[in-house]
């Protein structure tokens, strides 16, 4: 081929191809939160879809002016879905929305109860603007208020907010591991529960004795700062919310369940000789959780679950001595060990016998006793095998450790 | 028509002129033939000898040493009672001619010439001494650790660096003409139990099929010889480093020299042959190896960073994480250019820096760095013209470019990376992919006098595996079996 002629190919292709969906990066605003609630006028098939968008000027040092703008800009408008909404949305906001960078579905308690939330979330699985990652955050008032009302101090960009925030909530097992993924594994696995985010910017009336983890988003007493709070999770079955759990209660759950990771637990539990005071300990859990399902057709299955743990005794403010005095550790281990079962079991209990399911993520122990899906769906892990199933949780205390300093203050030593 | 650009092959089918059997004819002969009066260097002395005997002595003084004439030549004829010439002039190099091209050829190769009376022979005595550069550092590939030894723009000074690095026998230096008006000595250099004869011959060949008036030095050679005039990718490794060149021809290469460059060309290559630098092998193991990590991500960053940049803002935005994306997004927003044009704008400001800098003389070189800087770095910024992130980028790339230390290969990537921040502009990531493919398949494609040129990763040989690492000095017992030498052991 003449040289000619391959410059004038190489030419031809500039022009011919043009610049397919080329988009240059200010030609677009990010959405960092998406909000769905219930339309006003309870139309069916109609909902008030909030967009979060960031603002790129703020926090960007080389930005001269848009110093003084808000970091975001918060719209809503009403629509079928949230993919269409972006249109509709475009009267008001300048450029193209794209959902790429979406880091939470905010949803109102109201819709999720209605169990609507499962027709406008369907466009999440068909269109490829949304991640899987997306976390989805059920908000107790409606989702455009969440957004609104949620005004950071120290984060101020909503995308790093949001990071943050949900990030370390989950490393400390208080919300759960929410993403859209799992909604839609679990919803169309037909079985277990899916626990969404539980978050809120209203005060609701403060729970009186609670201790750090015992409460739902709202309850926490709380001076100065913002006023969200992100706590507890919010139960979905079959895609419809049908209750909320506590922070604790989600803690218990994202022990037994070996796909979702936490990190850092940190809770108090009863000090067993001086009654009234607590003893603040690290829960450590290295090990899986062993779930063990002995399936019997036509008969209560038994469900033997082990979880193996250690504790790092971080604070013992009634002064007894634990660490040496091998009596009282005796007491402390048992104490312990009961409390934890003790919660644990009450929540199978509510599990089984209120939502007649599990948040565990049990189901996949079972499944190896069927050949083919079919037969799994009819034995029927939601109506049939867990509600009716024999559950026993061994809570295995495998290691207490009592931090660097084994004695504490001695009282009447420092006050004589 | 086409008779005006067809070379003159007349005179080279004439038949040799004899010389004449009279000295004064002879003479006659000789001062017409290089315009002797007109010519001022050219010099004729008539020398009457200690036995009586005349003798004409002809020479360019530019081009010989005057004190080895009068020492070799002239002293012994007044002094010698001998009457045989042979024996009169006892310099080491005597050569006897019979016919005028010759006396030619000798004269303008730094002999000088001896007619003597009734004789049709004429002596011809090698008191050459061209003028050159004495040995020094090399300017292009410089080595912290190693020798320090650059050729010089003569072949008898290079060759002498070479044969003080290898003692073998078997090192040849063999001659082959080129050229047909002016001709040079082109010196073809091989270990002669090592070199593969196929591509000898297939090099004696290519150099003897030039056919062009005057090739001047290795420079130029290189693009008669080379099989692919278009290419983008070079054939033959050019290197000033005699210390390189001397590795190279113990490992079986050929490596050619002229006398009007001050460097080698080594041939076959490999495209690891340009990305190696000799410093490679004077550091330790691990030494080396990270400085070649070093390079290798050089590498990759300076093809790819401009062309990933156009391809991930411009067709997938949501592969950046956010805060990178709104901070250029936010930079971008008061920039009037797409992005391909900003970028393409600052790698060519960047050339333009590189190629001015060349080129300015070096007292104004000052210069070049504050504009270059000023305008590349800061002012383009402050006007909006670019956004900084691009300037990064065009930097790191520059930068990184400049580690490819061989001017070829350099010249090659430079190329590429405007290749690819097209291809990048036209589909994105997928667009770009298919040209780094299709490039990647051209260099497995590519031969340098047979030796596949991504060889031997790939078709794999038998090798001491030197490519992307090497091994340790220890465990490197085999040539390079691309090159197909006759041993390949080491030891």
């Amino acid at each position: 081929m003449r040289p000619v002629f391959f410059f004038l190919a190489v030419g031809l292709l500039f022009l011919l191809s043009g610049c397919y969906d080329r988009i240059e990066l200010e030609e677009q605003s990010y959405v960092i939160g998406i909000g769905i609630d219930k339309a006003d006028n309870d139309e069916k098939g109609l909902f008030k879809i909030t967009f979060q968008i960031a603002n790129p000027e703020v926090g960007s040092s080389i930005s001269s002016g848009g110093s003084d703008e808000d970091p975001q800009q918060t719209i809503t408008v009403e629509g079928s879905d949230f993919i269409t909404a972006t249109n509709t949305a475009n009267s008001i906001v300048t450029k193209e929305i794209v959902l790429d960078h979406t880091k939470v579905l905010v949803i109102s308690e109201e819709l999720a109860r209605s169990g609507d939330f499962l027709r406008v979330v369907q466009s999440a699985s068909r269109t490829t603007q949304l991640r899987r990652g997306v976390q989805i955050v059920v908000s107790r008032e409606d989702a455009s208020d969440f957004l609104n009302n949620n005004k950071p101090t120290l984060e101020t960009r909503p995308h790093k907010y949001y990071q943050f925030m949900l990030n370390r909530a989950t490393e400390t097992g208080i919300i759960p591991d929410a993403d859209v993924h799992r909604f839609f594994q679990i919803t169309e696995g037909d079985a277990d529960l899916f626990l969404a985010i539980y978050a809120t910017t209203e005060k609701i009336e403060e729970k009186s004795q609670g201790y750090e983890d015992q409460y739902i988003a709202g309850q926490i007493p709380q001076i100065g700062s913002n006023a969200t709070q992100f706590m507890g999770s919010a139960v979905f079955k079959e895609g419809k919310m049908i209750d909320v759990l506590t922070g604790q209660e989600t803690r218990l759950c994202l022990i037994f369940d070996n796909t979702i990771d936490m990190d850092d637990l940190l809770a108090t539990y009863p000090d067993p000789i001086k009654k009234g005071y607590r003893i603040a300990a690290s829960f450590i859990k290295k090990e899986k959780t062993k779930v063990d399902i002995d399936y019997k057709k036509n008969q209560p299955s038994k469900i033997t679950v082990t979880v193996p743990f250690s504790l790092e005794i971080l604070a013992i403010p009634s002064l007894v001595d634990y660490a040496e005095n091998s009596e009282n550790q005796k007491i402390l281990r048992k104490t312990i060990t009961d409390d934890i079962n003790k919660r644990a079991e009450q929540l199978v209990k509510k599990a089984q016998q209120e939502y007649r399911s599990d948040p565990f993520y049990w189901s996949i122990y079972v499944r190896k006793y069927f050949r083919t899906i079919k037969e799994y769906e009819k034995a029927d892990w939601n109506h049939d095998i867990f509600p009716n199933a024999d559950v026993k949780l061994d809570f295995q205390l495998t290691q207490i450790e009592f931090g660097k300093m084994l004695n504490d203050s001695d009282l009447d030593a420092v006050r004589d | 028509m086409f008779g005006l650009f067809k070379r003159g092959n007349s005179s080279k089918e004439e038949s040799k002129r004899p010389l004449y059997k009279d000295l004064k004819k002879n003479t006659e002969e000789v001062k017409k033939l290089f315009s002797h009066g007109v010519n001022s260097d050219f010099v004729y002395r008539k020398v009457t000898s200690n036995t009586n005997k005349e003798v004409s002595i002809f020479f360019y003084a530019s081009i010989v040493n005057s004190q080895k004439i009068y020492d070799g030549i002239i002293k012994p004829l007044f002094e010698s009672e001998k009457e045989n010439l042979r024996s009169v002039i006892i310099l080491e190099d005597l050569a006897e001619s019979y016919d005028f091209d010759q006396v030619e050829s000798d004269i303008n190769s730094g002999k000088a010439v001896i007619f003597e009376e009734n004789s049709d022979r004429a002596y011809a005595v090698d008191v050459a001494e061209f003028q050159h550069r004495a040995v020094e550092k090399p300017e292009n590939e410089s080595v912290v650790k190693g020798p320090q030894e650059a050729f010089t723009e003569s072949v008898s000074v290079n060759l002498s660096l070479i044969r003080k690095k290898i003692h073998d026998k078997q090192l040849i230096a063999e001659t082959v003409e080129i050229g047909e008006r002016a001709k040079q000595a082109v010196t073809v250099m091989y270990v002669s139990d090592l070199v593969n004869q196929d591509t000898l011959k297939n090099v004696r060949e290519r150099l003897n099929s030039i056919s062009v008036d005057n090739v001047r030095n290795i420079e130029i050679l290189e693009q008669h010889i080379e099989e692919r005039p278009y290419s983008i990718i070079p054939t033959l490794l050019y290197t000033e480093r005699s210390d390189r060149a001397a590795s190279f021809l113990e490992e079986g290469f050929i490596v050619l020299m002229m006398n009007n460059s001050s460097a080698c060309l080594i041939l076959p290559v490999t495209f690891w042959s340009f990305f190696h630098t000799p410093e490679d092998r004077y550091l330790r193991f691990l030494f080396g190896n990270f400085s070649r990590i070093i390079r290798f991500l050089a590498l990759i960053i300076t093809l790819f960073i401009s062309a990933v940049y156009v391809a991930i803002t411009n067709y997938h935005s949501e592969m950046i994480p956010p805060d990178l994306l709104l901070a250029i997004t936010s930079a971008r927003e008061r920039v009037p250019f797409p992005g391909v044009f900003e970028v393409l704008l600052m790698e060519i400001s960047f050339e333009l820096i590189r190629e001015a800098g060349l080129r300015i003389p070096n007292p104004l070189g000052p210069t070049i760095g504050i504009v270059g800087a000023l305008i590349l770095g800061q002012a383009a910024v402050e006007a909006n013209i670019v956004s900084p992130i691009i300037v990064i980028i065009v930097a790191l790339s520059g930068l990184s470019s400049f580690a490819m230390a061989n001017i070829s290969l350099n010249y090659t990537i430079r190329i590429t990376r405007f290749i690819f921040i097209m291809a990048a502009s036209f589909f994105g990531m997928f667009s770009l992919m298919g040209a780094f493919l299709l490039w990647l398949m051209y260099l497995a494609s590519l031969k340098s006098f047979g030796t596949p040129f991504l060889a031997p990763l790939s078709p794999r040989y038998p090798s001491a595996r030197d490519t992307i690492f090497r091994k340790t000095a220890i465990k490197e017992m085999l040539r390079p079996g691309f090159v197909k030498p006759q041993d390949m052991k080491k030891k």
